[in-house]
C-alpha cells in the first residue's frame, strides 16, 4: 500500500468491481474489511479497492439479491455484518465470469494480431 | 426482474431509516476498528493507528450520505420530514391556524355544498338505472314557441309511433309524468298514495329488477286489454305492508278498483324521475280507471308522456336524433292538424328532464359564482397571514439557505405548509358541507312531494378536494416565494428585527382586492334580498294568511255525478259549521300553482277589431269563493246557488280582461262566447285583478265560471288561525265519506312558500354569503392593522416622543385603514355598477343601480372598516414610548 502502487492501481468498471466482489464472497462468508482485504490478497497485493467504491457496491449487489447479509461476530468479538453469496449471485458470478472470459479472449485475439494478418 | 428488485428494496427502505442509519454507522466503525487493529499489528501506536486507519479509510460522513441515497428514494423521505416538520409548525402557531382552516372551510365548504346539489340534480345518474349513459330523453317541441314552453311530454299516439318504429333505440319507455294522488282504501278507511303510469316495457328498458314476484310485460299494457296490476315501491312496501312476501297476489283498492300486487321493485329504485318517489306503479292502459281522465290513450292533443329510450348497439345521438326527427316528420304530415311544427328532440339523460337543465344550471351556476368570491376572500386572507408570517421566519429561512438548501428546497417546505392547511380545511370543508346541505333540504316546503337523496357521493369528495388543493396552491404559491427570497449573510447580520416598516405594496393591494371583492358581493346580495323582500310583500290579490286549503276528488272514487255533488254539499255543510269559519268554497284550482287552464274569449260586437277574441285564464268556482279568499269585487256581483244547480251561462271578470275588451265600460250585461260554447254567456260581476301565474306579473285577463269539475280544492276562511283547522278538515272529510282522503291540507301561507321557494332560498344563500364575505373582510383587515401597528412600534415611539398627541396616532393609524377601504369600496362598488345590468333580469321592484343600496354598503363597510382599525389604533395609542425606543 505505498503510494506509488496506489498510483498505479488498475482502474476498475463498475460492472468489474461487482464481479471481483462476488468472487471474494463466494470463497466464504466475509464482512466488508474482509472483501477489501481477500482481493488484495487474490490480486497478490496488486489491486487495492478504496473504502469508498467498497461500500456503495456491496449495498448495490445486496439491493439486486446477488449477496445477503447477516449479523455476526468478527475476529475482534465485536459485531460485524457478513455477506454471503445467493443462488442467485451464484449463477450470476458463473454467467459474468464466462461472459468476462470470453470478452478477455476476444480482445486478446485482436490485440495479437501482427500486421501481416491485418 | 433486477430493476424490479431494487425499486422495491428502495421503498422498503423508506421505513426503519433511523436502524438502519445505525447499522450501517455499525459496520463502518467496525471496519474503521479492524484497519487500526492492522495498523497496531504493524507496530504502531494505537493513536497513530487510529489516525492512520482514518486516514485511509477516507471521508464517512460521505459514505453514510451515498449510502443514504442509495438505500432509499430521498425525495419521499425528506417530503415525509417537510410533512412532519409542517405539521409541528403548524401545531405551533395555533391561534393562525385555526383561524386560516376555520376560513378556507367556510369558503370550500359553502363551494361543496352547492355542488352536492349540482350533482344530484344534474350528475348522480338515477338509482337502479342499467347503463344511464345510453338512455336518452324524448321530447316534444314545437316551432312556434320559444324557450322552455315550447318543450312538451309526447302525446300517446306519437309515442306508440316511436316506440314502434324506432330502429336506434332497443326500448322506449314511457310514463306519467304527474304522479297522481290516488285514494288507497285500506279496509275502508281511505289513505292517500302517489301513484304512476308507465309503459309496460319500463322496467326492461331501464334494466330495473324486481326484489319479489315479477315486472310488466308489454303484454300487461295492452289499451284494448287492460290488467290492474300494481308494482309497490320496496320502501313503502316495507313500511306501509311490514314487507311481507306473501302480498304478492293480493288486491289493492285503489280508486275504486281492485288492483294485483305482482311484484316489489329492487330496494333503492324511487322512480324514472328526480326527487319523486312514487308508491307504485301500474301500466298506461291503466289510466283511465285510476285518473279518470278518458281519452288520453287516443288523444292526439294530450301531451302527458315523458319518455326515454336506449340506444341500440352502436347508436350514436346523432344518429339516433336524425331518426327521431325523421319519424317525427312522418307524423306531422300524417296529422297536419294536431301535429303542426312540431319536432322531437333528445336530451342526454339526467335526474333533471331536459329543457329544464338551463335553468338549473344557471342557477346552481350563480350560486356557485358567489361562493367562489367568498372563497377567493378566505384565500386572500390566508395569504396574507401566511406572508407575515413568512416574514418572521426570515431567520430560519437564512439559515436552512446557509446550510445548503436550494431554494427550490425552501419552496418547497413552505408549499407543504400550505397545502397541509388546505387539507385540513378541505376535510373540515367536507363535514360543513354535509351538514349544511342537509339544513338546505330542509327548507324545502312539505307540500312538495319531492325526496332528493344526498349521500357523500365521491364526486362532491373529489371536487372539495380538487378545490382545497387549488385554493391551497393559490394561496401558498406567494408567501412561498416571497418568504424564500433570502439574504442570508444580510438577515443573519442584522439582530434587529427590521430596520424601519417596510410598507409591503403587495399585502396592501391584496387588501384592496379582498375589500373591492366583499363590496361587490355584498352590493349584490344587498340588491338581490331587498329584491325579494320587495316580492314577498306582493299583493297577489288574495288573503295570504286565515285560509286553509285542501284538495279534494270525489271522482277518483268512480262517483257519479250527483253522488260527487252531494259528497261536496255535504262537505261544505259541515266544515261551516266548525268554530272560526268565516265562509268556505270550492275552486278548481288555486291561483298561482301549477295548472293553468286557457281559452279564448269573443264579443261579437267587437269582431271587427279582435275578430278571433283574446286569450284568458280560467278558473271555476263555487259561489262564496270571492268573500272566501278576500278578493274584492268591484262590479256586479258573486255567483248564486241556483246559477250553479242550473250550470246558467254567466261569468265575472276581473278588471284586466275587462280593461282589454271594453276599456273605459262598464261590462256588467255584455255577453261573450267563451271557447267552443255555442250560446253567449253574460258577465254578471267584476272582480279585482290579482297574480295568478307568478308573483309580480303584469296583469292577466281572467275569466270565473261556474261548472266545476269532480276535483276541487276547498278554500276555508277562518277567524282564527288556520293551522289548527287543518286536523278539523281531514276529519270532516272522513265523517262525510270514510273512503274520501283530502290530499295537501295545508294553510294559505304554506302554499304560497312554493312559489316563494326558489327566491327564498337564493335570498338566504346570498345574504349568507354576503355575511360571511363581510366577516372574513373584517378579519383580515383587523390583522393587516394588527400587524402594521406592531411593526410600526418604534416609529410611533418616535413620533410620540416628538410631540405627537394620542389623536394624532389614532389618525395615522386609521388614515391607513380607511384608505385602503375606500380605494376598495370604489372598485368594488364601481365594478357592481357595471356588472349590474346582468342582474336586472332577476331583480323585482328595484333598479340595478339602486343608490340607496350604493349608501347602505358603503356605509356598512366603512363601519366595518373604523371598526376593525380601531382596536389595533387604541394599542397603537397605549405605546410608551420609551419602551418602544428601546424596542428592537
Amino acid at each position: 500500500m505505498t503510494p506509488e502502487k496506489q498510483d498505479e492501481q488498475i482502474d476498475l468498471l463498475q460492472g468489474t468491481l461487482d464481479l471481483l466482489i462476488l468472487k471474494a464472497v463466494s470463497l466464504g462468508p466475509l464482512h466488508g474489511y474482509g472483501v477489501l482485504l481477500r482481493i488484495q490478497q487474490l490480486s497478490r497485493e496488486e489491486l487495492v479497492i478504496q473504502q469508498g467504491s467498497l461500500y456503495p457496491a456491496l449495498y448495490r449487489l445486496e439491493h439486486q439479491g446477488a449477496i445477503g447479509s447477516e449479523w455476526g461476530e468478527s475476529e475482534n468479538n465485536r459485531r460485524a455484518k457478513y455477506y454471503k453469496l445467493t443462488r442467485f449471485g451464484r449463477e450470476r458470478l458463473a454467467g459474468e465470469t464466462q461472459k468476462w472470459n470470453r470478452m478477455a479472449g476476444i480482445i486478446g485475439d485482436i490485440l495479437r494480431a501482427t500486421p501481416e494478418e491485418a | 426482474m433486477g430493476r424490479l428488485r431494487v425499486f422495491s428494496e428502495r421503498m422498503k427502505g423508506l421505513f426503519a431509516q433511523s436502524r438502519a442509519n445505525r447499522e450501517f454507522e455499525d459496520e463502518l466503525e467496525e471496519h474503521l476498528q479492524l484497519l487500526t487493529d492492522r495498523f497496531v499489528s504493524q507496530g504502531l501506536s494505537p493513536r497513530e493507528a487510529a489516525s492512520a486507519a482514518r486516514r485511509q479509510f477516507g471521508n464517512g460522513a460521505l459514505l453514510q450520505q451515498r449510502q443514504r441515497e442509495a438505500r432509499t428514494f430521498l425525495f419521499l423521505s425528506s417530503l415525509w420530514r417537510d410533512v412532519c416538520f409542517g405539521a409541528r409548525m403548524l401545531r405551533k402557531h395555533r391561534g393562525s391556524t385555526v383561524a386560516v382552516v376555520l376560513a378556507l372551510a367556510l369558503g370550500i365548504g359553502m363551494n361543496a355544498c352547492i355542488f352536492t346539489f349540482v350533482n344530484a340534480l344534474l350528475l348522480r345518474p338515477l338509482a337502479g338505472f342499467k347503463a344511464p349513459g345510453e338512455m336518452r330523453e324524448v321530447w316534444e317541441h314545437s316551432r312556434n314557441a320559444n324557450g322552455i314552453h315550447s318543450f312538451m311530454p309526447l302525446t300517446y299516439p306519437d309515442y306508440v309511433f316511436f316506440r314502434d318504429h324506432a330502429r336506434s333505440f332497443s326500448g322506449i319507455l314511457g310514463y306519467d309524468g304527474d304522479p297522481e294522488g290516488i285514494i288507497w282504501n285500506r279496509s275502508g278507511h281511505g289513505e292517500v298514495l302517489h301513484g304512476q303510469l308507465v309503459s309496460g316495457n319500463a322496467f326492461s328498458v331501464a334494466g330495473v329488477g324486481v326484489a319479489i314476484g315479477r315486472s310488466f310485460t308489454p303484454a300487461d299494457d295492452q289499451p284494448n286489454n287492460p290488467q290492474p296490476l300494481v308494482i309497490l315501491r320496496n320502501n313503502f312496501w316495507k313500511q306501509k305492508l311490514g314487507g311481507d312476501p306473501g302480498i304478492l297476489g293480493k288486491a289493492m283498492m285503489l280508486n275504486g278498483t281492485n288492483y294485483t300486487i305482482i311484484g316489489v321493485a329492487q330496494p333503492g329504485f324511487t322512480g324514472f324521475q328526480v326527487a319523486m318517489a312514487p308508491d307504485f306503479w301500474t301500466t298506461l292502459s291503466m289510466e283511465e280507471q285510476l285518473i279518470h281522465d278518458p281519452g288520453r290513450l287516443t288523444s292526439r292533443n294530450t301531451n302527458w308522456l315523458l319518455t326515454e329510450g336506449r340506444l341500440a348497439a352502436g347508436q350514436s345521438t346523432k344518429s339516433a336524433q336524425a331518426e327521431i326527427s325523421l319519424l317525427a316528420r312522418e307524423i306531422e304530415l300524417a296529422h297536419p292538424d294536431t301535429n303542426k311544427a312540431m319536432d322531437d328532440v333528445l336530451y342526454s339523460f339526467a335526474p333533471v328532464p331536459g329543457p329544464f337543465r338551463g335553468y338549473v344550471t344557471a342557477f346552481t351556476g350563480m350560486l356557485m359564482v358567489v361562493f367562489a368570491l367568498v372563497l377567493v376572500i378566505a384565500c386572500a386572507n390566508a395569504a396574507s397571514l401566511l406572508m407575515v408570517k413568512a416574514s418572521g421566519r426570515a431567520r430560519e429561512m437564512a439559515v436552512r439557505s446557509a446550510l445548503g438548501a436550494g431554494r427550490g428546497r425552501l419552496i418547497r417546505q413552505m408549499t407543504v405548509e400550505t397545502l397541509l392547511l388546505a387539507l385540513i380545511a378541505g376535510c373540515a370543508a367536507v363535514l360543513l358541507s354535509y351538514w349544511t346541505s342537509h339544513l338546505l333540504l330542509n327548507l324545502i316546503p312539505t307540500s312538495l312531494p319531492i325526496s332528493i337523496e344526498l349521500p357523500l357521493d365521491w364526486r362532491v369528495l373529489v371536487f372539495t378536494f380538487l378545490v382545497a388543493l387549488i385554493t391551497g396552491v393559490v394561496f401558498g404559491v406567494t408567501p412561498a416565494l416571497r418568504g424564500t427570497r433570502v439574504d442570508p449573510a444580510g438577515v443573519i447580520k442584522t439582530e434587529a428585527h427590521s430596520g424601519g416598516y417596510r410598507k409591503s405594496r403587495l399585502r396592501t393591494v391584496i387588501m384592496i382586492g379582498e375589500i373591492a371583492v366583499c363590496a361587490l358581493l355584498l352590493f349584490s346580495a344587498t340588491l338581490c334580498v331587498r329584491s325579494l323582500l320587495n316580492a314577498g310583500s306582493i299583493d297577489p290579490g288574495f288573503d295570504t294568511q286565515n285560509i286553509a286549503v285542501a284538495t279534494l276528488d270525489a271522482g277518483s272514487l268512480g262517483y257519479s255525478d250527483a253522488k260527487i255533488e252531494t259528497f261536496y254539499r255535504e262537505l261544505d255543510r259541515h266544515i261551516r259549521a266548525l268554530p272560526g269559519v268565516v265562509s268556505s268554497s270550492y275552486v278548481n284550482h288555486l291561483p298561482l300553482d301549477a295548472s293553468r287552464e286557457q281559452t279564448s274569449v269573443i264579443d261579437e260586437s267587437l269582431v271587427a277589431t279582435l275578430p278571433h277574441g283574446i286569450p284568458v285564464d280560467v278558473f271555476r268556482v263555487e259561489p262564496g269563493y270571492f268573500k272566501t279568499m278576500g278578493i274584492s269585487i268591484v262590479g256586479g256581483r258573486d255567483f248564486v246557488q241556483s246559477e250553479l244547480d242550473r250550470k246558467s251561462k254567466v261569468i265575472v271578470v276581473n278588471t284586466a280582461m275587462a280593461a282589454r275588451l271594453w276599456p273605459g265600460q262598464n261590462p256588467i250585461g255584455k255577453l261573450v262566447k267563451v271557447g267552443d260554447a255555442k250560446e253567449q254567456s253574460e258577465v254578471i260581476g267584476v272582480v279585482k285583478a290579482g297574480n295568478y301565474r307568478s308573483l309580480g306579473e303584469d296583469p292577466i285577463p281572467v275569466l270565473f265560471r261556474v261548472e266545476m269539475p269532480s276535483l276541487r280544492v276547498l278554500v276555508v276562511h277562518t277567524s282564527k288561525d288556520p293551522g289548527a283547522l287543518l286536523d278539523a278538515v281531514q276529519r270532516q272529510v272522513q265523517i262525510v265519506d270514510p273512503n274520501m282522503a283530502a290530499t295537501q291540507v295545508q294553510t294559505i301561507g304554506s302554499f304560497m312558500s312554493l312559489p316563494m321557494f326558489a327566491a327564498r332560498t337564493t335570498g338566504l344563500l346570498l345574504g349568507a354569503s354576503g355575511i360571511l364575505a363581510l366577516v372574513l373582510t373584517w378579519i383580515g383587515l383587523f390583522g393587516v392593522i394588527s400587524f402594521a401597528v406592531s411593526e410600526r412600534t418604534r416609529e410611533i415611539g418616535v413620533r410620540m416622543a416628538l410631540g405627537a398627541g394620542r389623536g394624532d396616532v389614532m389618525r395615522l393609524i386609521m388614515r391607513q385603514g380607511l384608505y385602503v377601504t375606500s380605494v376598495g369600496l370604489v372598485i368594488g362598488i364601481g365594478a357592481a355598477l357595471a356588472s349590474a345590468r346582468l342582474l336586472s333580469a332577476l331583480l323585482y321592484g328595484i333598479r340595478p343601480d339602486d343608490p340607496a343600496t350604493v349608501v347602505i354598503v358603503s356605509a356598512g363597510m366603512a363601519a366595518v372598516a373604523v371598526l376593525a382599525c380601531h382596536i389595533p389604533a387604541r394599542r397603537a395609542v397605549r405605546v410608551n414610548p420609551v419602551v418602544a425606543l428601546r424596542y428592537e
